[in-house]
């Protein structure tokens, strides 16, 4: 999602045109976005109806509210502070509900969220395999351990790929905190992982 | 740095989150440290591990995502202005004009509503004047009577000079509401005769940043240049040019910047270097920079 300076042009120059009514720049702006969006809240929700959820919800609020967008800081940013919100959200009222679970419904049918990526999968030898799974369980043990704030700092920095700063900016914090964010989250994850590797 | 400090920051480390100095530290400790050279390759193939979790939305959870969300927008739009209308209010304009907003769009007709004609409007309407209106509620009762709410404006003609209040808060309302270029550039030509008012500068930096059309925005400009050393101007000079479309716009936003030689300027247009696509403002950018005895890139 991140953008080179003639796509930021461009990109500025879209929001402009979404912002005066132009309803295929606004289309634009969504197409270039969504997939992060939606990769972020795949990967912290681990659920495909909830990321669905959060996709709706954070595309519905960028459509109410881009009149008040006034490029003050990117619009990547803007937006990861929607989504990061609601995620935030959401994993503090599961928090609260301890309810989930390692398997969810998806399209394609019941799934341990433990898995990896089946294209990730060592095939052909049962014993890497099943270390692999335990490894998995661990990561998805862990992640649920990490407090929501936590989650979402090493999501955005692990996987987004953001910087500390940009991070800090999207949370509405400082990337002081933010870096404590990820330096705790990394912790725990040394010490319920570094075992395995 | 000791080996406890080099094992809490190894991933910050593979982050690229620390700092230059703390970086080569880390790197020369671990050089001459074999404990902490293993705990690295753990630390990497700890990273690796977490790659390897990321997952990746189904196609066909994105294509359910994008149809739905174009439902909704479609359905949640409602029928009149629409919903293309609604993300037209402007940018920061509320505030400044929302006062004199309503009168300033009945006095110069510009206003957007559907032009009815006259005697085209309810029979307790006043015949023969120019008149817009606009069905704004609607509520049959159940004897069959239908009470509307129609919101009506009348044009009427106002004369005075620009020095005279109403008048002024008229056409800075105009400067932003009208929605027709021309009339928007009048405005600002007039306008901009009073740039030492607060109002009227604030109404010529908002013009110059948002109007869409390339001309309403160069006469902004123009008047704003007398002003080109005060931080409000110079800082909406430094966002235009690091995003106006119009090259020529960008080009005088330099020339005026440059007339106060500041250090924070040398990064702005070290930026703009960085990402200029136009051959000509680059030229002007590195010239800037020269004459200001600074380098080109920011290595």
């Amino acid at each position: 999602m991140e953008l080179g300076s003639a796509a930021a042009l461009d990109e500025a120059a879209w929001i402009r045109a979404a912002q005066a009514g132009d309803q295929a720049a606004f289309e634009r702006l969504v197409r270039a976005h969504d997939r992060s969006v939606l990769r972020l809240a795949m990967n912290l929700l681990r659920s495909e109806e909830d990321a669905y959820d959060v996709y709706q919800e954070t595309f519905l609020r960028v459509f109410r509210s881009l009149h008040l967008f006034r490029f003050d800081c990117s619009f990547q940013t803007w937006l990861y502070r929607i989504v990061s919100n609601l995620c935030v959200d959401q994993l503090r009222k599961r928090k609260a509900r301890r309810e989930e679970s390692a398997v969810v419904d998806t399209a394609e049918g019941p799934r341990d969220r433990t898995d990896v990526h089946p294209d990730a999968r060592p095939q052909g030898d049962p014993e890497r395999a099943l270390l692999s799974r335990q490894l998995g369980q661990r990561i998805f043990q862990v992640l649920q351990d990490l407090t929501p704030r936590e989650r979402v700092v090493f999501e955005l920095r692990h996987y987004q790929g953001l910087r500390l700063k940009a991070i800090g900016d999207a949370l509405g914090t400082s990337e002081e905190a933010a870096k404590t964010c990820l330096f705790r989250a990394t912790q725990k994850m040394r010490a319920a992982l570094g075992d395995f590797v | 740095m000791n080996c406890e400090t080099v094992k809490r920051d190894l991933s910050l480390f593979l982050y690229g989150e620390l700092t230059l100095e703390e970086e080569q530290a880390l790197q020369d400790h671990v050089e001459a440290c074999p404990a902490c050279r293993q705990a690295l390759e753990a630390e990497k193939l700890l990273h690796q591990a977490l790659d390897e979790r990321e997952l990746e939305p189904p196609a066909t959870l994105l294509v359910r995502c994008r149809q739905d969300l174009s439902r909704r927008l479609q359905s949640g739009a409602p029928a009149r202005p629409g919903w293309l209308a609604w993300l037209r209010q402007p940018l920061g304009w509320q505030t400044i004009f929302k006062p004199v907003g309503a009168v300033a769009l009945v006095a110069l007709g510009f206003v957007a509503a559907r032009w009815t004609g006259p005697g085209a409007g309810p029979p307790a309407m006043p015949l023969g004047e120019p008149m817009t209106s606009q069905v704004r509620y609607l509520e049959p009762d159940p004897s069959g009577n239908l009470r509307i709410v129609v919101e009506e404006t009348r044009q009427r003609v106002l004369s005075g000079r620009l020095d005279e209040e109403p008048i002024r808060q008229l056409l800075l309302a105009a400067a932003r509401e009208a929605r027709d270029p021309g009339l928007r550039g009048e405005t600002v030509d007039i306008l901009r005769a009073q740039p030492e008012a607060a109002d009227v500068r604030r109404a010529l930096l908002a013009t110059f940043e948002h109007d869409p059309n390339d001309g309403v925005r160069l006469k902004a400009l123009e008047g704003l240049k007398s002003f080109a050393t005060e931080p409000d101007v110079r800082s909406t000079l430094v966002r235009s040019l690091l995003v106006d479309e119009n090259p020529g716009i960008r080009i005088q936003a330099i020339d005026l910047l440059i007339q106060k030689r500041e250090d924070a300027l040398v990064g702005v247009l070290q930026e703009l270097m960085q990402r200029e696509s136009n051959n000509y403002v680059r030229l002007r950018c590195q010239r800037a920079l020269q004459e200001m005895n600074a380098s080109v890139g920011t290595f």
